[in-house]
């Protein structure tokens, strides 16, 4: 026999012999959600992106935030404040340790902001503690992590959604969805808008490490190699180093725009099968001919795009074009594309509707729109194009085997050794 | 005597180079340079690098270099990214060989490096760490028991489900499930079967029962199963 959350509830009121009082709120007859229905959740390393992400997660009704672990006391004290602030309680609990929020058997989902080099690992443990995910992108360090991600969501039944928001942003939908429809014409060329690519093995100088409690240094680095403690690191200011950014910086925003070139091109179940980079531009072609093409679109307007705002992206057909990026705003080839209506515009770093849509999937098992199975190839492609440009020659690559083609060199960079004891 | 221990993986590793029968190519300039760096008196940052190098570009020149840190604060985790890319036996052989040297998180390191790698001949080895309770490595030889998923490495994991202490269960049935997805995928379904039927036995219902079991019956042909509650 089962027990739901609110029989408990009464029955535990009669063995008790109180009255059996128990308010509409928490049978959800005010308008709030029922207990039963709600979605508990935790978050870890949740700073000024995660927090974000944490207000969309916090206005959805049947949301419960509960627990914050953070390996930085101000910023587990920030979250845990701004948490029960908004339940007006006093119940969210905070931890250093990421591990107790795995460890809670009522948790059902966690919200993961921590930087890169614990994205896959920490998303993996929280499949195998039987929690489902939204993960902040980019999601792996490697191709061999993108692999083990997608295996370990697969493996354990999890929901899982990546941050790549940009999948339930009007414009950008417009646009991939345009594409599919044939009114473009053929696709033959997406454009991803990529931030520069960098790889820097410099160490910033040593600095006396804080108290573990006010900064756990080990644990923020965990299974990234060990440097030196310095405070610029855990301020934010870690991307751009080969040890915390995967990729070359790449997946940065090759996470959102490769993406949605996989989207648009119709080609979500596999990769371009060769990539060559020349500067900071990689060209990578499919199997079926289409190109990829990930060019510079950084803040200061490189690129020549058209569309305005920050990770742009552009579809051409043999019948017209589309770009969308940041703004909301889509630019097309010609008027007659917009005559159904130009999208609503909001801006591309909301991540409301992406939110809905993981706990909508949370409720159904159903797939939402960045599950694990496109995060694998997405991030896979934009680090096999940049171990390409690593490498400064033309790799090729197999999407069934997800290995390059005769190319020891550029197999070798697709996996990096985890730091002990931290393991999968 | 500590000092001696820790060049027994040095010695082992000599001594397998010399008995290799294929030819060794000599080393690129990149391999040259970073291991003049590791013997050199540079300093941390430098000699992390030139490991983390030599996992991109190092062969098997470059193995008894990187084997002397595993045991070294600091440089062990790069030892082991340069001995993880380095593809040639004599990279398994000297993880192999520095296990009974290194203690705490080293040990862990060098035998995730072993699993990762997927070295059969670790399984012995692996083994007894999995069901060693002082060594602290126990986890650590579970998780790549399942990664190696020989059907020993399967049988050993079967074996700690059935009669293992009970703070073992969970991790190995994570690496059970592994494991069973290795054996099926080499056409092993009977060793997958198994392996998976013994997690369904020694688990309370839960996730990881329910995870088993989809698996035991995708195996009999039944479609995927959708993500679950």
């Amino acid at each position: 026999m089962k027990f739901t959350r609110r029989q408990f509830l009464k029955t535990t009121a009669v063995v008790l012999g109180v009255p059996t009082f128990i308010p509409a709120s928490a049978l959800g007859r005010d308008g709030t959600v029922a207990p039963s229905n709600r979605i508990v959740v935790g978050g870890i390393g949740l700073g000024p992106r995660g927090r974000e992400v944490l207000k969309a997660f916090l206005g959805q009704p049947e949301v419960q935030f509960v627990m914050i672990a953070d390996v930085q006391e101000t910023r587990r004290e920030v979250v845990r404040v701004m948490a029960n602030r908004h339940y007006g309680n006093q119940d969210c609990v905070k931890t250093r340790d990421m591990y107790e929020v795995l460890a809670r058997p009522d948790i059902d989902a966690v919200v993961i902001a921590t930087g890169d080099r614990w994205h896959a690992l920490l998303s993996i443990l929280a499949a195998k503690a039987g929690k489902d995910i939204y993960c902040e992108k980019p999601c792996s360090m490697t191709v061999r992590e993108s692999q083990e991600l997608a295996d370990a969501i697969n493996r354990y039944g999890r929901v899982f959604q990546a941050g790549t928001q940009r999948r339930n942003v009007d414009n950008f939908r417009f646009a991939a969805q345009l594409a599919l429809s044939g009114r473009l014409g053929k696709i033959h060329t997406v454009h991803a808008g990529i931030l520069p690519l960098e790889e820097s093995f410099k160490w910033l100088p040593e600095q006396p490490e804080p108290a573990r409690d006010v900064v756990d240094w080990d644990r923020w680095l965990g299974p990234a190699p060990w440097r030196p403690y310095n405070k610029d690191y855990v301020n934010g200011r870690w991307r751009g180093y080969f040890d915390f950014h995967g990729g070359a910086a790449l997946p940065e925003w090759g996470a959102h725009t490769v993406d949605l070139c996989q989207w648009a091109a119709n080609a979500d179940d596999t990769t371009p099968v060769a990539y060559e980079a020349d500067g900071q531009t990689i060209y990578g072609r499919y199997a079926n001919g289409t190109k990829l093409v990930m060019r510079l679109s950084g803040f200061k307007g490189e690129g020549n795009w058209v569309a305005p705002g920050t990770c742009p992206v552009r579809f051409e057909g043999d019948e017209g074009w589309i770009e969308a990026a940041d703004t909301g705003k889509v630019a097309v080839s010609s008027p007659k594309l917009l005559e159904g209506g130009a999208p609503a515009t909001m801006p591309g770093t909301d991540p409301t509707k992406h939110v809905r849509d993981f706990l909508n999937c949370v409720k159904s098992r159903a797939k939402p729109a960045g599950n694990a199975d496109i995060t694998r190839r997405g991030h896979i492609i934009s680090h096999a194009a940049s171990i390409g440009w690593r490498l400064g020659r033309k790799v090729e690559f197999d999407p069934v085997t997800e290995t390059f083609v005769n190319d020891a060199d550029a197999n070798r960079m697709c996996s990096r050794a985890r730091r002990s004891p931290w393991h999968a | 005597m500590k000092f001696i221990r820790s060049l027994l993986p040095v010695l082992v590793v000599w001594v397998l180079a010399g008995c290799a029968t294929a030819p060794i190519s000599p080393p690129s300039p990149v391999e040259t340079a970073a291991l003049a760096v590791l013997a050199s008196d540079a300093g941390l940052r430098e000699k992390a690098r030139a490991g983390q190098e030599l996992g991109d570009f190092g062969g098997p020149a470059s193995v008894p270099a990187l084997a002397a840190l595993l045991g070294k604060e600091h440089l062990a985790d790069y030892a082991r990214s340069g001995l993880e890319g380095i593809k040639d036996p004599s990279a398994g052989a000297a993880l192999r060989a520095a296990l009974p040297t290194l203690e705490g998180r080293y040990l862990a390191g060098a035998v995730n490096s072993l699993g990762v790698r997927r070295d059969v001949a670790a399984v012995p080895a692996l083994q007894k760490l999995a069901l060693d309770s002082k060594a602290g490595a126990a986890e650590a030889a579970i998780a790549s028991l399942g990664m190696i998923a020989t059907p020993a490495a399967a049988k050993t994991l079967q074996e700690i489900l059935t009669n293992g202490p009970l703070a073992l269960r969970v991790p190995t049935a994570h690496a059970a499930l592994v494991a069973a997805e290795h054996l099926a995928r080499n056409g092993n379904t009977a060793g997958a079967r198994a392996v998976l039927n013994a997690v369904v036995r020694a688990l309370p219902p839960g996730h990881l029962a329910t995870a088993a079991n989809d698996k035991v019956a995708a195996l009999s042909g039944a479609s995927g199963a959708p993500a679950r509650r």
